[in-house]
């Protein structure tokens, strides 16, 4: 037992026990996108190659089976692996397309008490050995269903909007992640940013973001009218390779596995677009004079 | 008051009237709608009197509208005086609605039986093929789950439970052979005693509802609850969420809805899912629904529109 905590301090083992990285995604305030930001990054981190678990903590309202469009094969959910209902391997649903993908689904019949601390961490646990990367989708709130996603937990994801509520909930995660000395390290992910707005001053820059909450910065997502039609289909962005967000989602997929990538320019990535735009409404505010 | 009932007809109740205008004016108005049209009419006079010509101007009004005054029903002397007179023929009403007679003997109620036993699970299911309706609902397949990584565990357990398998698997195998009347009939019965379950309400996401007897939903059932019953569920209304008949076992239980859109279909120990390609976010409701039925037949769920095929 000694062996294997000192393993899940090091985000790769030579030895035989391989030892995955737990990493939590979180945000306090609910609507930013961490079922999304969970659904896509471990998706692109399968399609990389790694061995991804993802576990939906939020029970009672489940929502990651459905954006990877696997609710229709859950049978066994997390309460029952927690009740010995089912073995822990007989819970975790294969992904449509990708094999090195699983989603463990919460129960959508019960509610957050149905699951302590003790027994996630014990989960998280287990499945470190078999697998490369444990994705915890963490319930929106600072209440138990938060307390029991961050307990197995090393690393973790704020997930975040550059507006003022989900900035300040985010700060207050931060103070919250600090405080557990189970988390060794947690990035910001900034999500649904549209440039357009940042440049005419109507939005918080990523900087300002940044400044407010003084973390480390993992990626920033545009906004992508893509998502919802992903998200209906039950079928995340990254799959699709022209989608802005997908790219960046993959971005921030590679940097978790440690390769430095630098940030996408959202200005220049919409520059040809924008031009245009520029151009004809150059035009018509011309005639209109 | 009784009401009455009249074969291909209506009855109009002008008792509460006063004056004859009163009658013709609610008679015009009852006619006049598209349903009133060619039937025949019968008038409940109650204690209204009328002589000859005012009953003869209702007639002829009710002529007029392409209906045809059958008799009437009065309790005043004057007004059956005038009526014989015009040769209106005077009734009471029947209070008594017809009832299909059923009385059919045992035995053609078996040969039925055995008749759709075999249309069924018999050798022919050419026939069959046209009645079944499967929606390419899958069975819940072992791929799908990360059972193969169970090895170690596997081998112990298939060590020790192999002859108890092999047995299990051929006991199985003669059920699925010999599914008889009787078992059918012996299901029916049991199905019959069990208590059942009423609700006359929407279930919603992350309601669940367990009975040990049959469950009868009057409402939808969304997507996101689940429904868990010993025997059979029957709901009236569109099925979105997860129902498991016959959950102690009985593999002749059945789910029957106006609509199947489950994400789960589960009858004993067989579960299916619903196929990825169809995606139906939300169902009009105003569409016309024929109701569904899913049951198990050679290990698989089959579901099949309940008109079209022969229900048991």
């Amino acid at each position: 037992m000694i062996e294997t905590e000192t393993f899940t301090q090091t985000k790769k083992t030579k030895g035989e026990i391989m030892s995955g990285r737990v990493i939590v995604i979180t945000s306090g305030k609910g609507g930013v996108g961490k079922t999304t930001t969970n659904a896509n990054i471990g998706t692109a981190l399968a399609k990389a190659g790694k061995k991804v678990v993802m576990i939906d903590t939020d029970l009672g309202l489940r929502n990651l089976d459905l954006l990877l469009g696997l609710e229709n094969r859950i049978v066994y959910t997390i309460v029952d692996v927690v009740e010995e209902r089912c073995k822990l391997k007989q819970a975790l649903v294969k992904d449509k397309k990708n094999p090195n993908l699983c989603l463990l689904a919460a129960a959508q019949t019960r509610d957050k008490s149905a699951v302590t601390q003790e027994q996630l961490k014990d989960i998280c646990k287990k499945l470190q050995k078999d697998f490369d990367y444990v994705l915890v989708d963490c319930p929106a709130g600072i209440e138990q269903g938060f307390q029991n996603a961050v307990a197995g937990a090393t690393e973790a994801i704020i997930v975040t909007t550059p507006e003022m509520s989900a900035v300040r909930d985010a700060d207050r995660i931060i103070g919250l992640l600090e405080s557990k000395e189970e988390i060794q390290s947690y990035k910001l992910l900034l999500n649904r940013v549209r440039p357009n707005l940042v440049k005419s001053n109507d939005m918080m820059s990523v900087d300002d973001v940044v400044e407010i909450l003084s973390a480390e910065l993992i990626g920033i997502i545009p906004e992508d009218t893509g998502i919802i039609t992903s998200t209906n289909k039950g079928e995340p962005i990254v799959n699709d390779e022209k989608s802005l967000a997908g790219r960046a989602y993959h971005n921030v997929a590679k940097r978790i596995m440690g390769e430095e990538i630098p940030f996408m320019n959202l200005e220049e990535e919409t520059s040809v677009v924008a031009k245009v735009k520029k151009f004809f409404s150059g035009l018509v505010g011309k005639e209109k004079k | 008051m009784d009401k009455g009932y009249i074969e291909n007809g209506f009855i109009v109740d002008v008792s509460n009237a006063n004056k004859t205008s009163e009658i013709i004016y609610e008679l015009s108005n009852v006619l006049d709608l598209p349903d009133a049209q060619c039937k025949k009419v019968c008038l409940k006079l109650g204690g209204i009197d009328l002589n000859s010509s005012q009953l003869t101007s209702i007639k002829a009004l009710v002529e007029s509208m392409n209906s045809e005054l059958e008799f009437i029903s009065t309790t005043s002397e004057q007004t059956k005086e005038s009526a014989d007179s015009l040769g209106v023929s005077i009734k009471e009403f029947e209070n008594k609605i017809p009832m299909p007679e059923f009385n059919a003997e045992d035995d053609t109620i078996n040969a039925e039986l055995e008749k759709a036993l075999d249309k069924i699970f018999g050798d022919n299911p050419e026939e069959l093929e046209s009645n079944v309706f499967n929606q390419g609902y899958r069975t819940i397949e072992t791929e799908d789950y990360l059972y193969e990584e169970l090895e170690e565990e596997k081998t112990v357990s298939e060590d020790e439970n192999s002859e108890v398998n092999n047995e299990s698997e051929q006991i199985e195998n003669i059920i699925e052979e010999e599914i008889s009347l009787e078992d059918i009939k012996e299901y029916t019965k049991e199905t019959e005693k069990l208590p059942t379950l009423y609700i006359q309400r929407t279930i919603r996401s992350g309601q669940s509802i367990t009975s040990k007897g049959n469950m009868v939903i009057i409402g939808d059932v969304h997507p996101g609850s689940e429904i868990i019953a010993a025997g059979d569920i029957t709901i009236w209304g569109i099925l979105g969420g997860i129902a498991h008949a016959g959950s102690e076992g009985n593999k002749f239980a059945k789910i029957r809805a106006l609509k199947m859109n489950a994400i789960q279909l589960r009858i004993a120990d067989v579960f299916a899912r619903r196929p990825d390609n169809i995606n139906i976010p939300y169902i009009q409701k105003t569409d016309t629904f024929v109701p569904e039925e899913a049951s198990v037949r050679k290990k698989q769920i089959i579901i099949r529109k309940i008109h079209e095929g022969v229900n048991i």
